[in-house]
Parts: structure tokens; C-alpha cells; sequence
């Protein structure tokens, strides 16, 4: 059996989710043992256009971004968006909020017209091409990323979770962040981090973005009891929740 | 049946000479201001005096997560089962009766050699409640106080505990315990009032009917306004499913190692909330609404589960999901009652 070419390609990001894939450590040479990675810029010089699987870190945001992910897209059989800036556009996404102007502004200073900064709105990879496979989180959680690709390559149907990280938070015997009346976003995030934050006394910050059907709606209601606002909700809501499904 | 005392120094050498012998000790022990149930390493991290655990002591019957077999990609698969003896040290009654309800409904009709086998080398030290928990309701739900299904059940006299063994296995672990003497008739007495106490005093959610009544109120609330009602504010997030020592649902997953060739099966806790626990293949969702798993859960415990085993309710009122409930709409008392109300009304 010929092994699955794969690439790995980054867009607008911070290659974390990428330094994830190198920290599998000797897991490594188990995935190399089988797939052939042919272009991956973080780990290897080599690059190809012939590849069956694309993986996508980062997310959209210039107009050659879109041309370039077109055509990664029109060469791989499978393509998988990588962490949150290629799932739900991460906080990447923040820009949308404001005008376009002031932000290059305020990033770039005197060079904001350069012309390789001139972007536009931050759109995950799926606003873009279609997308197979989603692997979220900030950054992705390696084991899962191992078991994903195990299970394309036996042909199986990754298992993805849509329940929100409440299901893990409590299977790890946390107190709810509710229970000291802080806001948490665990119930409408999407589980598959083991509740990383909440088991190590942070809340759920909703970096691997929203289950497919959250009840944000409650999410608004159930503040009052606990003695907190819409607003609090809103302003935790906005780092990784721009412009990804429902808002209060 | 015989009731032994033991001194609250003598018990806590009767559990360090457990741990001594390397026998694996399950107690409860604080995580910050609340309890769990954990390896004990030392009698002095005990807590028979907790209100209530976060899980309950199911996670150590039917672990979250547990391999069921290995396979081969197209070959054969063998079973995995080698549990080591455990003693589960400080169970509740309401959490001993959730154990039994599942010891007969994994052993009923196809029955489960893993959940079986591991149970059989589980010993149960229950203990009476010295604490109510702040939203228990086990009096209601007349599982506050047990007579049998443990192996031994100790209960806190002041400055001593009772030790009431009752099977083998709970005779075998006295070999552990120095200076064993008969309890005195006023020790049996304190212990009556305790017990009797504990019946009707761990209350804080009355329900309005006797347990026993629960399947027939069901009969007739399915198409109720309060599942619509009380679900629009569910986030599906099976928190209550999750703390509950009753639900014992299970998903299965086959997990494939690098080899590509080899792999396991798993089993691990799934919950009638979640938005896919009805989804079967072709991805279709047979109770995709959320008031229809809301539902489908005060339904199992107080109709389908009875109906298995002996009209038992699959409710212990441990009060966890209650306090577990982000939303506040997952208390059985809440529901039940209004429903008993409004079939008064009609």
C-alpha cells in the first residue's frame, strides 16, 4: 500500500497548532511511518503539489490568502483545518470588529500600506473552501490530532465531539467556575480539550468555538442568577466568538 | 449480623493496616472545599465526615473510560478484563442503592462480565450520613439509611464507629482491625437514632408523593407543557447525567494504534442530554429536541429503569445534579411535584 501524501500548510496564525504536530516527540516517527509528509515549511525544506491530505493552520485574510487556499484545496482529496484561526477564524477574528483602517493603524504603524499587509476581514477556511474535517482548539490537542488521523487512515469517521466541555469538565471532578459565580463558556464550547483551562483554575475560554448547537439563549438567562451581566458574558465571549454563529 | 465499635483512632489503624497489607483503598477526600472519591494513601486523608462527593462512586463500577477488548484489523480480538480488588470506603446509602440498581440491571439479561467481574472484587464499606449536602433529598426518595447491599456499614457514634459487617467479604477485612469489641446496647441505641434521624431528616426537596408513586404519574405527563418549558433553558450539557450515580449509559468507540492494524474497543460515560446520544447510523437523531432528552431523563428514572427492576426508582436523591446544573432546571423534585399538583387540579 502506497502511503498518503500529506501537507502541511499555514496561514495567518502563529504556528502553534503546527509546534503541537512536532511535540508529539517519538510519536512523530510513528506518523511518518505512515503517511509521507511531502511539504510542511515549519519542519522540512521540500515542498510538492501532489499531496491526498492538506492540512490547514491559520486563517484567511488576504486576497492571495484565498487564491492559495483555492488551489491547495482543488489539489488534496482531504482537507483539515487545523486549530482555531482555521476553524473559526480564532483571534484573528477580533479584527472584524473595528475599522479596518485603525487596526492596520494600530498594528503596523507607518508601514500599514506596505503592500504584503494589505488584508481584509478574517474568515476561517471553511468561509472560504470547503472543508472535510475540523480539529479544534488554541493549540490543537496533539493525542486528538494522533487519533484523527488514525482514524482517516483506516477509512473510519473521526470522532469529533459536539458536546460542550462541561461532559470532560466533570468527568475530571472540577468545581464549576458557576459555583464561585464566575462566568464560564464550557457550557456552549465544544469539548475535546479534557477541560484544560477549568482543571487548572481558569475558565473556559471557548477556543475550540461553539458546539454545533449551543443554547446561547440560556448561556444570556442564566447570568442574572449569578449575580453577573450580559455584558460580563458579551466581552468573554468576543476573543474567540467573533463572527462564529450566535451572539448575545 | 454483629455490630463491633471501634475507636476513631483504632478505625483510622484499621484502615492504615489496609493500606499497609496493599490492599487499594477508594476513600473520600477533600478537593478544595468539596469531596471526591480517590485512592486513599493515608487514613488521615479520610473524610467520613463529607456532605457529598462531586462523582459519584460509580467512576470506580463503571470507569469513564474502559477498555472492553483488543483487536485485530480483520483479525481476531481478545477480551480485556483483569480488575484488581478495590474497597470502596465511605459509600452513602443513596449511592450504595444506585450500585445495586446497576448490579442487577448489568447482570439482567445480556449480561456484562466486565461491569460483573469488577464488581465482584469491589468491597463496600458504606457509611451513615454525618452531614446532609445541600441539596439532598434521600429521605424522599427513602434511600437516607440502608439494612443490606453493603459488606460493611459504619456509622459515627462521636467518639467511636460502628462497624456492622455483614458478608464475607466484610469479615475477611476485619482480619485488619486491632482491639474489635461488641458494641453496648447504648452504643446499638445511638446508632438507632442516627439511622433514624437520617430517614426522615435529609430532606431539603420534599417530594409531594411516595417514590413508589412515580411510575403511575408518569403514565400521563409525556405531553406535559413542562419539558418544553423547563428544556428551553437546557444546554444539553449532560452535567446531570454525569454526576448522577444512576446513569450508567455508555458510548463504545474503537480506537486504532499507529500500527494501523491494531487497536481497542473502549467504553465510555455517555449521557441521554447531549445533543447526539440518539444519533445512530446515517446520522439520524431520533430524540433531537432538547425537551425530548429532557424528558427521556426524569422518565428513566422514575419509569423505564423501574420498570426492570422491581419498581425501584433510578432517583436516590443524592441532589448532585441539582447543584450541578448550571441552568438550575435539572431538580426531579421540582418536576415531579408539579406534575403531581397539576394531576391534582385535573
Amino acid at each position: 500500500m502506497t502511503k498518503p501524501r500529506v501537507a502541511i500548510f499555514d496561514f495567518a496564525c502563529c504556528e502553534g497548532c503546527q509546534l503541537q504536530i512536532v511535540n508529539l516527540e517519538e510519536e512523530i516517527l510513528d506518523l511518518i511511518n505512515v503517511v509521507d509528509v511531502v511539504e510542511w515549511r515549519e519542519a522540512m525544506s521540500e515542498q510538492s503539489h501532489e499531496y491526498d491530505i492538506a492540512l490547514i493552520e491559520g486563517s484567511i485574510t488576504r486576497p492571495e490568502d484565498e487564491k492559495r487556499i483555492e488551489i491547495i484545496r482543488s489539489r488534496c482529496k482531504i482537507l483539515i483545518a487545523l486549530g482555531s484561526c482555521a476553524t473559526i477564524g480564532g483571534i484573528n477574528k477580533l479584527k472584524n470588529k473595528f475599522d479596518l483602517e485603525e487596526v492596520k493603524h494600530c498594528v503596523y504603524g507607518k508601514d500599514a500600506h506596505m503592500p504584503h499587509l494589505e488584508t481584509g476581514m478574517t474568515k476561517a477556511v471553511h468561509e472560504v473552501v470547503n472543508v472535510d474535517y475540523k480539529i479544534h482548539g488554541c493549540p490543537i490537542d496533539r493525542k486528538e490530532f494522533a487519533s484523527v488521523i488514525r482514524a482517516l487512515l483506516v477509512g473510519k469517521k473521526p470522532v469529533i465531539p459536539d458536546y460542550p466541555v462541561c461532559v470532560e469538565c466533570k468527568a475530571r471532578e472540577n468545581i464549576c467556575r458557576y459555583e464561585y459565580n464566575e462566568i464560564c463558556l464550557g457550557p456552549i464550547i465544544r469539548a475535546g480539550c479534557g477541560a484544560r483551562c477549568p482543571s487548572n483554575g481558569f475558565r473556559c475560554f471557548g477556543c475550540r468555538g461553539y458546539v454545533d448547537n449551543p443554547n446561547v439563549e440560556a448561556a444570556r438567562e442564566v447570568m442574572d442568577k449569578y449575580g453577573l451581566t450580559v455584558e460580563d458574558l458579551r466581552q468573554k465571549m468576543v476573543l474567540f466568538g467573533c463572527g462564529q454563529g450566535p451572539t448575545v | 449480623m454483629s455490630v463491633s465499635k471501634l475507636s476513631k483512632e483504632q478505625f483510622g489503624q484499621f484502615v492504615d493496616a489496609m493500606l499497609a497489607a496493599d490492599r487499594k483503598v477508594i476513600g473520600v477526600v477533600a478537593k478544595d472545599d468539596r469531596f471526591q472519591f480517590d485512592e486513599l494513601q493515608s487514613a488521615s486523608a479520610l473524610r467520613l465526615d463529607y456532605d457529598v462527593t462531586i462523582l459519584p462512586p460509580k467512576k470506580y463500577v463503571l470507569p469513564q473510560i474502559e477498555p472492553l477488548l483488543q483487536f485485530e484489523v480483520g483479525g481476531g480480538a481478545q477480551s480485556v478484563m483483569n480488575y484488581e480488588p478495590m474497597i470502596l470506603l465511605g459509600v452513602h446509602p443513596y449511592d450504595l442503592v444506585a450500585i445495586r440498581q446497576m448490579d442487577e440491571l448489568f447482570s439482567q439479561g445480556e449480561y456484562d462480565k466486565h461491569y460483573m467481574d469488577r464488581r465482584k472484587q469491589i468491597t463496600i464499606i458504606a457509611c451513615d450520613i454525618a452531614r446532609p449536602s445541600k441539596n439532598i433529598f434521600a429521605s424522599s426518595m427513602e434511600t437516607a439509611v440502608v439494612s443490606d447491599g453493603y459488606d460493611i456499614l459504619i456509622t459515627d457514634i462521636g467518639d467511636a464507629y460502628l462497624l456492622d459487617v455483614a458478608t464475607e467479604k466484610g469479615h475477611a477485612l476485619m482480619s485488619y482491625a486491632k482491639a474489635l469489641a461488641p458494641a453496648a446496647a447504648a452504643d446499638i441505641e445511638k446508632r438507632q437514632a442516627i439511622q433514624e434521624a437520617n430517614r426522615t431528616g435529609l430532606n431539603k426537596h420534599k417530594l409531594a408523593c411516595k417514590p413508589s408513586y412515580l411510575p403511575k404519574l408518569m403514565e400521563k405527563a409525556y405531553n406535559h407543557p413542562v419539558w418544553l418549558e423547563k428544556a428551553r433553558l437546557c444546554f444539553s450539557c449532560g452535567s446531570c447525567n454525569q454526576v448522577c450515580p444512576t446513569c450508567y449509559c455508555f458510548d463504545v468507540q474503537d480506537q486504532v494504534n499507529w500500527d494501523l492494524k491494531t487497536g481497542q474497543r473502549v467504553r465510555c460515560w455517555d449521557g441521554c442530554l447531549l445533543e447526539n446520544f440518539a444519533t445512530v447510523a446515517g446520522d439520524h437523531n431520533f430524540r433531537k429536541d432538547r425537551a425530548s432528552r429532557f424528558r427521556h431523563r426524569l422518565y428513566r428514572k422514575a419509569k423505564y429503569v423501574p420498570e426492570k427492576i422491581g419498581g425501584q426508582i433510578a432517583c436516590v436523591g443524592c441532589g448532585r445534579c441539582i447543584t450541578a446544573c448550571v441552568a438550575d432546571i435539572a431538580n426531579p423534585v421540582t418536576i415531579y411535584n408539579r406534575l403531581m399538583e397539576e394531576q391534582n387540579l385535573g
